[in-house]
């Protein structure tokens, strides 16, 4: 059994009086500590799959599943307690709470789990020292270059140690020299950590430091379905 | 949800300007609610009638104002004989301004003995003495709320209405019109206000009863016993007699009644707008707070919470502030020589603090369900 299987996954919605169809009955299987990327034209559907890889949208048809974990079928409440253990999401534009610190923002997904003041606090300094952000704690987002926001954003992803990261074009809002140390980071991380981690991007040179990649095209597939760490893989760091 | 406290105080200690804005508001709102709430108890202290209320106000029929009700000192002893009456004090009364005013010097004038049977038990005496009102003929005993508004201290001699006293007792008592009166002699302020004319004539008798349930069959026989004289009566309890006394008053308090709903409309507006706003300001922020793993009910609780926490900021300000405002000086509106004290005690605290702090809770609920319902994958295409 794969870690993610998508069965004929569908997303179909409705604007004004046209029907949209950003994802058409996808098969997809991703092998546990995989590194995918997915690429693919806007509107081929690579954010509509990761929002439903992260439960965030709901597929109209098919099925989802995540270790095991059917997906499709959670409540709304128990998809959310689900992602609180099982996924980290990082996103382009990092989506810091602008109130709280870097620490506070890092720390802030371990609220929702039983854990002591003195635990959080030893899992939050551990994070923020992994993605080398031990000495900006007490800065607030708007005190953090993009790069440093987006460090702070995938340790936020990390803390609670899920097996999945989600990452929807992590590098889009950076320079370079930036995105370079995020993918840098990210690549790491997976190495280190064993991580499954699925990303979407545009840059095919930010692609290079995935195991592999698939392009997706009007909602379809248009690379191999079954990836893990034996296929074949497009590109690689 | 104890453990997101933090993320809520965090967020309004943070956002200084916004919370200042909303707090200060709700705060003179809920200020302005108690103030109106507190003149309105006073109101329905001194003018609700109660069971065991045992005291009759006999004024002149007609009359509504202490310099036009003139009744006849002798009608003591045939008020005193009717069935059910314990006791009658014939009572002088003498006011600084007639009209409606929040400082008002009403004197009460009664014979010595009433005063030191009837009266005096009534009071506790806080300075001077009894003694010392019974030596002096320009003797008064002040109330306390008088003594307190004008700073009035045993031993001093003062002035209102042309006539000046001296202080010989300040007392404490629970009865509202006792409070604001300053009692004298009879004799005195007959003379004082007839400037050497006729004794003889009081502005009214309070008469007490021995069986509180047949208070009005009581006043009806004394209004009978006088229907045929010279200066027939008009009996009714004494909070009645305040009611109607003071009825401009009432009226003005009972409209203000519709500035207390107002105050609280606006602090339900208040806290409803600085929580649309925020949401309206926070919608991907709240999405992403789902996508980390809290529950729609969870980020309602946070919403409802600082809410609330707005609420019970303002509102414990706004209530503090009347009740230490009402505590510190004692207010009394006056009329036709009656008063109606305006006070507050625990409850008003309390009930302004609960206020604000429902209504909050309401502000903040239906904003908070539409987040907790909202469209999670269209929050981030917004």
């Amino acid at each position: 059994m794969s870690f993610v299987e998508c069965r004929a996954l569908e997303r179909t919605y409705t604007r004004g009086d046209n029907t949209i169809t950003p994802l058409r009955a996808l098969d997809l299987e991703i092998e546990q500590g995989t590194f995918l990327a997915l690429m693919g034209p806007s509107g081929s559907g690579k954010t509509t799959l990761l929002n439903l890889l992260a439960g965030i949208d709901r597929p109209s048809s098919g099925e989802l599943r995540i270790d095991g974990q059917e997906i499709t079928t959670l409540s709304r409440a128990a998809l959310a307690r689900w992602r609180s253990v099982a996924v980290g999401y990082v996103f382009q534009l990092y989506h810091l709470v602008p109130v709280l610190t870097a620490y506070e923002n890092v720390e802030l997904p371990l609220l929702l789990h039983d854990l002591s003041r003195k635990e959080r606090h030893r899992r939050t300094a551990l994070t923020l020292e992994l993605v080398g952000l031990a000495d900006r704690h007490d800065h607030y987002p708007r005190q953090l270059s993009g790069g440093q926001e987006q460090r702070v954003a995938i340790a936020r992803a990390l803390v609670t140690d899920p097996q999945l990261i989600l990452a929807d074009e992590p590098t889009g809002d950076l320079d370079a020299e930036a995105a370079k140390g995020i993918m840098t980071l990210l690549a790491a991380l997976h190495r280190d950590l064993g991580k499954t981690l699925v990303m979407v991007t545009h840059d095919p040179k930010t692609a290079t430091f995935a195991d592999l990649t698939l392009h997706l095209e009007k909602g379809r597939l248009v690379s191999p379905a079954t990836v893990g760490a034996d296929a074949p893989a497009e590109g690689g760091a | 949800m104890i453990r997101f406290a933090p993320l809520v105080t965090k967020r309004l200690v943070r956002q200084p300007l916004r919370t200042l804005l909303t707090v200060v508001g709700v705060a003179v709102a809920m200020f302005l609610y108690c103030v109106v709430e507190a003149t309105q108890a006073g109101v329905t202290r001194a003018t609700a009638v109660v069971a065991g209320d045992s005291v009759l106000v006999v004024y002149r029929e007609n009359r509504y104002c202490p310099f036009t009700s003139r009744l006849p000192q002798h009608y003591q002893p045939r008020i005193a004989q009717i069935p059910g009456v314990a006791h009658v004090v014939p009572m002088k009364i003498l006011v600084s301004n007639c009209r409606a005013s929040l400082d008002v010097v009403t004197f009460r004038g009664v014979p010595e003995q009433d005063f030191l049977e009837t009266t005096l038990p009534d009071f506790e005496i806080v300075a001077g003495s009894a003694e010392a009102w019974s030596h002096r003929s320009d003797a008064a005993l002040v109330g306390d709320a008088l003594a307190s508004r004008r700073g009035i201290k045993v031993g001093d001699r003062f002035s209102a209405a042309g006539i000046t006293v001296y202080v010989a007792a300040i007392g404490r008592t629970d009865e509202l019109q006792s409070r604001n009166a300053a009692y004298t002699h009879l004799a005195f302020l007959q003379e004082a206000a007839q400037r050497g004319g006729t004794g003889g004539v009081v502005t009214q008798f309070n008469v007490t009863v021995s069986d509180p349930e047949r208070l009005d069959a009581i006043a009806q026989a004394i209004d009978a016993e006088f229907a045929a004289d010279s200066e027939p009566t008009f009996t009714q309890p004494e909070k009645a007699f305040v009611g109607r006394a003071a009825t401009d008053v009432v009226e003005i308090v009972g409209f203000a009644r519709w500035l207390g709903w107002g105050a609280l409309a606006a602090v339900f507006a208040l806290v409803a707008n600085a929580i649309v706003l925020a949401i309206n300001e926070r919608v991907r922020e709240y999405a992403i707070l789902e996508t980390l793993g809290f529950t729609g009910a969870t980020i309602a609780g946070l919403i409802v919470a600082e809410g609330a926490l707005l609420g019970l900021l303002g509102g414990g300000a706004g209530a503090v502030g009347a009740f230490a405002l009402l505590s510190l000086q004692t207010y009394s509106v006056s009329m036709e020589g009656v008063h109606v004290e305006v006070s507050a005690g625990p409850s008003l605290l309390l009930s302004g603090l609960v206020a604000s702090i429902v209504l909050s809770v309401l502000a903040g609920a239906v904003p908070a369900l539409r987040v907790a319902r909202g469209d999670l994958a269209g929050a981030f295409r917004t």
